[in-house]
């Protein structure tokens, strides 16, 4: 029988509507906005989702969503501006809500936030990492004016911006991103920004009409603001995809949840080969810099350390790593940039970093080289007291194993935010490690009164920086082990392994599962 | 061409000048060390560059953020 002669279903007709309609809502903001997209080369909404998902796993939630507070927009409203949908990131069930710019500048709605509300319900429920690829417009107007409007579209949700901690959320803010779009940003654990890209609670139209100024976007919440001043952004890329990658690799240090360990990955082949030479990544002399970034690199899984706020805080340096194929979390002082000394944005980068790795489950190491804490008057204008016991309550909150390794410079109340004593499971020295109250040099002038050019200048300065050495610190166990640095890598490794989470399968108590998401 | 200006982080003293002008620089390399917290802090040349002026000398004192240099990049 010819198929033309097939005899009609009853259900044809049915089916060519679904189709049609499906065609309606995938065809987005419609052929020239995608064009326009496509030649400024900046993925849509769509793309977005094909990339950061394994190839065709996503399932989409609330396609047939529409505008539903003006009859007049539902046919102007593809899915509402706002993808939603489950897919396989890494093999993983992840929820995931891409912003549709190219509909009503994928404003926030009653329909599309429905959809958010029910794939955060079901990622915290059920245990699933949150992906939101944000660029919005804000707010939909005029839907949310006069009380009727704010009445009936906002407050509905007393959970909208609870965080909790359940299950990892990561953001990548590919636009322009005003209202819930940055609200999702800076409440993720995670947050990537592509340059071009603005983050700010309202656009810089509206700024310029309130203060009657004009505001440039950049200034108002570009990616040097956020990676450099308010430590929002963890990652800064050039594109789309690169952005999509950085959360695919940020997820891939995660479990899916506070419940469970961190995945593990097989060892690259070759790490631990630059542990031979560790020790010429030292200055030879106690006054010169470096960037402890090569030590960490040698040490951790070859190719394994992911800095987040690198341009922030830039005194310490926070990464995800793996050591042996499980995740750590390093934080560590970076003598390159003001000699290590901790201010008040590193206190704030550590602290959010403690509450990240503590909350999923992965264990932290510290590398310690800092002459202490910033002081002078600035430090104290900007809170240094509240953010170094911040800092502090952090790292006493934290029940995931920790371990800290004295590389150098120790000293006074950094000594114990960066771990010393029992503030870390375990605490390890090299022999180049010198711990004290404050550096020698300024300890001979405050302890003895003697300054520098007095006879007896010299002869106190070295007995202070024999007292200073690892050995009476070890002599009288605060420190646990003395190491040859060639094996800090075998050592840390093993320490973990001592230091796991047996009695509950690898998993903490989150006591900061409701820490601030930012500050 | 731009320039740009190379800044001190921290406050403390020139205590080595260790380009001169007309020097190309790559980026990332130092410019001068300024002594600190009885540290030696280099300031960078975040973009390399030829260096147009040097501002100090050994000993000047500087506060943070203070410009020690100025660089011509393309």
């Amino acid at each position: 029988m010819n198929p033309s002669d097939k005899p009609q279903s009853p259900f044809d007709r049915l089916m060519d509507d679904y189709e049609a309609r499906v065609a309606k809502a995938t065809a987005m903001g419609g052929p020239e906005k995608l064009a326009r997209r496509k030649a400024a080369g900046v993925l849509n909404a769509r793309e977005r989702i094909a990339y950061l998902c394994d190839s065709g796993t996503f399932i989409e939630s609330g396609l047939f969503g529409t505008s539903s507070s003006n009859p007049a927009d539902r046919d102007r409203s593809p899915a509402d501006g706002k993808v939603a949908g489950f897919g396989k990131v890494g093999g993983r069930e992840t929820a995931v809500v891409a912003n549709d710019f190219t509909v009503m500048g994928a404003s926030s709605s009653s329909t599309n936030g429905r959809k958010i509300a029910h794939l955060k319900r079901v990622a915290c429920q059920r245990g699933l990492p949150m992906v939101f690829l944000g660029e919005s417009s804000g707010a939909r107007l005029p839907d949310h004016m006069g009380s009727r409007g704010m009445g009936t579209l906002l407050g509905n949700d007393g959970a909208q911006y609870l965080r909790l901690r359940e299950t990892p959320w990561a953001s990548a803010t590919l636009g322009p991103s005003y209202g819930s779009s940055s609200w999702y940003a800076v409440l993720s654990d995670f947050s990537v920004m592509r340059k071009g890209a603005v983050l700010a609670v309202s656009s810089s139209l509206l700024a310029s009409l309130a203060i009657k100024e004009k505001i440039d976007p950049e200034d108002l919440g570009g990616w040097r603001l956020h990676a450099e001043v308010t430590g929002f952004a963890d990652v800064v890329t050039e594109s789309d995809e690169e952005a999509l990658d950085a959360i695919k690799t940020f997820l891939g240090y995660m479990p899916a949840h506070c419940n469970e360990a961190p995945p593990e990955r097989s060892v690259p082949a070759g790490s631990g080969e630059a542990m031979r030479d560790i020790l010429g990544l030292l200055p030879a002399s106690r006054t010169q810099v470096y960037d402890v970034r090569k030590i960490v690199r040698a040490i951790v899984d070859k190719d394994s350390f992911f800095e987040v706020k690198a341009r922030f805080g830039k005194v310490a340096v926070t990464g995800l790593a793996r050591l042996a194929g499980r995740s750590v979390g390093i934080v560590a002082n970076n003598p390159l940039v003001k000699g290590g000394a901790l201010d008040s944005d590193a206190c704030d980068k550590i602290t959010s970093f403690l509450v990240l790795c503590d909350s999923f489950n992965i264990p932290i190491i510290m590398f310690v080289d800092n002459p202490g804490f910033v002081i002078g008057t600035d430090a104290e204008r900007k809170g240094a007291p509240g953010k170094i016991m911040n800092f502090m309550n952090a790292l006493a909150l934290v029940t995931v194993p920790k371990l800290s390794v004295i590389l150098r410079k120790s000293y006074g109340q950094a000594y114990l935010n960066m771990g010393g004593g029992r503030n870390s499971d375990e605490v390890a020295a090299w022999p180049t490690a010198e711990v004290s109250f404050m550096d020698p040099q300024f300890a001979v002038q405050v302890v003895h009164a003697i300054e520098p050019g007095q006879p007896e200048f010299d002869e106190a300065l070295a007995r202070m920086n024999r007292d200073s050495e690892v050995w009476e610190m070890a002599s009288v166990y605060a420190v646990q082990a003395v190491i040859r640095p060639r094996e800090t890598r075998d050592y840390l490794i093993r320490m973990l392994d001592v230091h796991r989470l047996r009695m509950t399968n690898g998993v903490g108590q989150h006591l900061m599962r409701a820490w601030p998401t930012s500050y | 061409m731009a320039t740009y200006e190379a800044r001190s982080e921290v406050t403390g003293s020139v205590w080595k000048v260790v380009c001169e002008v007309g020097q190309r620089l790559e980026p990332g390399d130092t410019v001068m060390i300024i002594e600190s917290m009885k540290m030696e802090i280099p300031v960078i040349a975040e973009d390399g560059g030829v260096v147009k002026q040097i501002l100090v000398e050994k000993g000047t004192p500087v506060t943070e953020n203070q410009p020690v240099a100025i660089l011509e990049v393309e």
